[in-house]
């Protein structure tokens, strides 16, 4: 049988349910130490001193350390996205802090001892004495002249700018039949993995070996980020990657706590163990999203959009070595989605501020060039009249207009926008709707229609990365009684891509997909790779497991071919057989040419072949363009999954309670290779979408306090309180990958936002209400429609 | 993580645990389900030196029906108040209030005396209490009282309990035969504190008719109804309730769940709604 688009439930998926998973926290090692972090209060402040005795005095105490050991003995952070490649401005940070803190939390003193609590109590001992700087907060703020400057040797607050043009905008205005312009403000949201940021680390000096347990996406990466900061050689470093409970893109290195705990462990010669708070994580553990969008746009009375300018300011909080700054690039990278308007302008301005810094966060910014698409694809509905759904229709990107360069340069690779969105509407029940709508009214109840669209980029490939550079690898071996491992450089935060690559190498060999084991995270046996970010998994690494699976396959079936008597032309597997094409009677079995590789190497079948049975192999996608210079173009991504949702909400005008009655989507991945986990995938995202669009929100106050640092006041939606979601998958196959496929990781987390503000305000209709901030929680929704009752 | 050391004890009898309350004072802290007070202490907001559990007191887990009043032992767990016969029969707004407290988790570890010590200001059974007319068991070492619900709740997460005391047992009034009555919440997620709540009570006959609200000051506040609905619900009686409500709550506050206005706003609308689901349950 064929795995591939075959339902197989996840390989760890019993363990994982049976609770018996092995997570960092799970990592106790004999005589181990726990760390404890002193973070700044402040949002800015100089550190006059550190007074470390009251805690060194605590019994049970082992080491306190402070920013001046850190500077003297380690490098900078290394930078997970490299600055300089992107003509952004960079700053040192280090493991802690040594002179100044740029938001509360940032690291500036840790302590070790004998067991947690008493590292907390401890830390809590620590005394700095801070002198408070100027601060900022946001970012259009941050942007004026005079304004308080984050980083004082940078001569202003924005870290790194772009603008891409194409057409001839003033033109596209004057010719239009009208023009409106616009400001969205997306919130300051991020995810929240069960499983906060943890690790363990441990040093053998005979050995000079440290091993790192990691709660992280990159083993390798971060492998390399460790011997870069630390001074050490990437070969005294194990990072292994224990099962995740949660990514999202916040596992990504370049975290404080990555080197410090690994130099303490060095230092100490014990092992030591660090586990997030939740509200550690809340405050520290990464932020995304908070976004700025002013737009203009000009468009046709019959709905089609000629001329469209996006302003696009991102506040990244305080620079740092994380790579979430790039969501940013990646926004305005994306705009205008999947429209084809022939005048368009965006302009991206990255501005630092008092704030805890960016890290990647599931969407990466493309939710940002989405929504923003979707307010206006609305927008000019409302403003000459033509349906919403028509307006998309008239200004998409055609299915046989692919591969198609986007003002910024991105090349789309593949699509079909219109059968994807009809379809939706078909399942929505979009033409009905409106009696519906009507017949609900006359019983005194508002419920509205919404459609959201999504463009999210995948395989993300930029030069000069040591994390981002898009490519990856494996090993398929299979061993002397036929039985498959396959090792692999990408890793999985929980998704299942582990299960998709079994699939993908059981189909390559025909064997039974039982047959196979996948080991992933160890920087000590699998083969060199980057790891899980920019659904990459199946993309990059199942396209490796597939070429180094062909190799083996290539070899087998020329010993098996004689075997057989037969070319290796004429001949095939499935099943566990290796068989004559057209004479399936006519086999060996796969585990007797396994056997003969390995026991008869001199013997007359396998003589004429290499002995062993192990091929490791990278892939990197044929569409990247990293040589403007050579390919005419900067290509980033070579992966464009798309999709599109429609939902159905009631609000309650009295409350502004928005209730989610359907949700439908259409997501076009390419080909799937397990539909069971892409599923998976999509309803996970679209929940932490709605999160976003309804829910969530990092509140900071006047003083950079951050005011949601628990789940108390920090709200996010769980399975009840979402409606049972409707999803189906449209293929239109990835013209540049091997398999089809194009990367389901980041599906479904952005078209909630667009789809749910849509839908309230088509519930409101009567009130001509505009959504331009998210989330809409119950009071603010109440608020717009109090409002607009006023104005009317 | 509360990483500063305390004592820990846990009596498993009243007698013994008032002793250690008249010997620790103001230093203890008493545990009864720790669904508010651990979240407390791993905050930091508190840092008692002394927790005594009730846990281990199985005198204070009880359900009984006597007579006029159904007698409810503090350490009573939500999920028991959520579906005891008893209470669903006699007092089925009370057992609806249980059935929306946090999460399956919280209702099992939770404890109606516990919540009710607790006193936050939105908290899902003050409203009940009060239209209700519980009565609260007061004991110490020394004494052993009872206090109305109108003169429990005394500020912000304040309550008449003193230092050395503790709320031993609610006594709830059987609903009058015919009334009807109603509990409502808006919150925002499956497991969030409501953001406003109210409950109501109305006699057969309009004879008498409370409803209260909370999340609108520092603790739910009672209106007396009766006069509005002494010709039944209409919209005008309706728009009177809406308007006392929106009186009695001139001391809401704001936070991120909404500003004063917003739940002054949901005062107006929650009495209403919960007026006509009470109402509506009149036999």
């Amino acid at each position: 049988m064929k795995y591939i688009g075959k339902e197989i439930v996840g390989l760890p998926t019993r363990q994982l349910v049976a609770g018996k998973g092995q997570y960092v926290s799970d990592v106790i090692l004999d005589g181990m130490l726990h760390m404890a972090i002193v973070r700044s209060p402040y949002a800015h402040a100089r550190i006059k001193s550190i007074d470390t005795k009251p805690a060194e005095a605590v019994p049970g105490v082992v080491y306190v350390i402070t920013g001046k050991e850190v500077i003297e003995n380690m490098r900078p952070i290394m930078e997970a996205y490299d600055t300089a490649a992107m003509d952004a401005k960079s700053v040192k940070c280090y493991a802690l802090c040594p002179e100044r803190v740029r938001y509360v939390g940032e690291a500036v003193a840790a302590v070790v001892a004998e067991d947690k609590y008493t590292a907390r109590l401890a830390a809590d001992l620590v005394e700095v004495d801070y002198e408070e700087l100027p601060v900022v907060f946001d970012a259009e703020e941050a942007m004026k002249p005079g304004a308080p400057l984050v980083e004082p040797d940078w001569d202003s607050n924005v870290m790194v700018t772009r603008d891409f043009i194409r057409g001839d905008l003033d033109k596209a205005f004057a010719e239009a039949d009208g023009t409106f312009s616009g400001t969205i403000n997306t919130q300051r949201y991020t995810g929240a993995a069960i499983e906060p940021r943890g690790y363990v680390a441990t040093y053998d000096p005979y050995q000079d070996m440290l091993t790192m347990w990691a709660s992280t996406q990159n083993p390798h990466p971060m492998r390399v980020f460790l011997a870069e900061t630390l001074g050490i050689p990437e070969t005294s470093i194990r990072v292994i990657q224990p099962h995740v409970g949660g990514g999202f893109g916040l596992k990504i290195p370049t975290f404080q706590e990555e080197p410090l705990i690994a130099y303490l462990a060095r230092k100490l010669a014990r092992p030591i163990k660090w586990i997030e708070e939740r509200q550690e994580n809340l405050l520290v553990g990464g932020h995304a999203r908070q976004n700025r969008l002013h737009y203009d746009v000009a468009y046709k009375k019959d709905g089609s959009v000629i001329g469209f300018r996006a302003k696009v300011i991102a506040d990244v909080g305080a620079p740092a070595a994380l790579c979430g700054w790039g969501q940013s690039f990646v926004t305005s990278y994306c705009i205008p989605t999947c429209y084809k308007i022939p005048n368009c302008r965006v302009q991206l301005f990255t501005v630092v501020t008092n704030k805890c810094p960016w890290n990647a966060y599931r969407g990466y910014g493309k939710e940002a060039a989405s929504f923003l698409m979707d307010r206006v694809m609305d927008g000019v509905a409302k403003a000459t009249g033509v349906d919403r759904a028509e307006v998309r229709l008239k200004n998409f990107i055609q299915p046989e207009e692919f591969p198609y360069s986007q003002v910024s340069g991105a090349m789309i690779d593949s699509g079909n926008y219109p059968k994807a969105l009809n379809r939706v509407l078909e399942m929505v029940g979009y033409k009905d709707f409106p009696k519906l709508q009507a017949d609900a009214r006359k019983q005194g109840r508002c419920i509205g229609l919404g459609i959201g669209q999504e463009l999210t980029p995948e395989g993300c490939s930029m030069p000069k990365s040591t994390l981002l550079s898009g490519y990856d690898g494996c090993t398929v071996r299979v061993n002397p009684s036929g039985q498959v491992t396959v090792l692999t450089g990408v890793t999985s935060p929980g998704s299942g891509n582990e299960t998709g690559i079994a699939q993908i190498v059981a189909d390559t060999l025909g064997v039974d997909v039982k047959l196979i084991r996948v080991i992933q995270g160890d920087t000590d046996t699998c083969p060199y790779g980057l790891g899980n970010y920019s659904s990459r998994s199946i993309i990059m690494g199942g396209a490796a497991a597939q070429v180094a699976g062909t190799d083996i396959r290539e070899k087998m079936f020329k010993v098996a071919a004689k075997m057989l008597e037969v070319a290796p032309a004429d001949i095939d597997s499935e099943d566990g057989k290796i068989y004559v094409k057209g004479a399936p009677s006519r086999y060996v079995l796969f585990k007797d040419v396994a056997s003969t590789v390995y026991r008869d190497c001199y013997g007359k079948f396998a003589s004429d072949v290499e002995p062993g049975l192990e091929a490791t192999r990278y892939f990197r996608h044929p569409n990247v363009y990293h040589q403007p210079e050579v390919d005419g173009r900067f290509s980033s991504y070579p992966s464009w999954p798309n999709g599109v949702s429609a939902c159905v909400v009631e609000v309650d005008p009295e409350t502004g309670i928005v209730k989610l009655l359907r949700y439908c989507a259409v997501h076009d991945a390419g080909v799937l290779i397990n539909p069971l986990l892409a599923q998976a995938n999509l309803h996970g995202g679209i929940i932490q979408g709605l999160g976003g669009a309804m829910f969530e929100n990092l509140v900071y106050d006047e003083a950079g306090q951050l005011k949601t640092a628990s789940f108390l006041d920090y709200t996010i939606p769980t399975a009840v309180d979402c409606p049972s979601l409707e999803v189906e998958h449209q293929e239109t196959r990835s013209p540049f990958n091997p398999l089809g496929c194009k990367g389901v990781g980041e599906s479904g987390v952005t078209a909630p936002l667009g789809a749910i503000c849509s839908a309230v305000e088509n519930a409101l209709g009567h009130l001509k209400l505009n959504f331009d901030e998210m989330p809409l929680t119950p009071d603010r929704v109440w608020q717009e429609i109090r409002h607009a009752q006023q104005q009317a | 993580m509360i990483s500063e050391e305390f004592e820990f004890r846990a009596p498993t009898k009243l007698a013994e645990a008032l002793s250690l309350l008249e010997r620790y004072g103001d230093d203890a802290k008493i545990l009864a389900g720790g669904m508010s007070l651990v979240p407390m202490m791993t905050l930091g907001l508190v840092r008692p030196k002394t927790v005594i559990s009730f846990n281990h007191i199985t005198d204070l887990n009880f359900v009984i029906d006597a007579k006029d009043v159904i007698r409810i032992g503090a350490m009573t767990r939500h999920d028991t108040v959520a579906h005891h016969d008893l209470i669903k029969k006699h007092l089925p707004l009370l057992a609806t209030a249980a059935v929306g407290i946090g999460d399956v988790q919280v209702r099992h570890r939770g404890t109606i005396g516990g919540s009710l010590a607790h006193a936050d200001p939105a908290a899902d059974y003050p409203p009940v209490m009060l239209v209700a007319g519980a009565q609260f068991r007061i004991q110490s070492a020394k004494g052993d009282r009872m206090v109305k619900a109108a003169e429990f709740f005394t500020g912000l997460m304040q309550t008449a309990v003193g230092a050395g005391e503790v709320l031993s047992e609610i006594h709830v009034p059987k609903l009058p035969a015919g009334a009807g009555s109603a509990y409502l919440r808006l919150h925002r997620v499956e497991g969030s504190f409501p953001i406003v709540n109210a409950a109501a009570v109305i006699e057969k006959g309009f004879k008498s008719a409370r409803v209260a609200i909370g999340g609108v000051g520092e603790s739910a506040v009672m209106i007396d109804v009766t006069k509005h609905l002494s010709k039944g619900v209409s919209d005008q009686s309706l728009r009177a309730i809406s308007d006392a409500a929106y009186d009695a709550s001139g001391d809401a506050y704001g936070d991120l769940n909404g500003d004063t206005e917003y739940r002054r706003a949901m005062a107006r609308v929650y009495a209403q709604r919960v007026i006509k689901a009470a109402a509506a349950q009149i036999r």
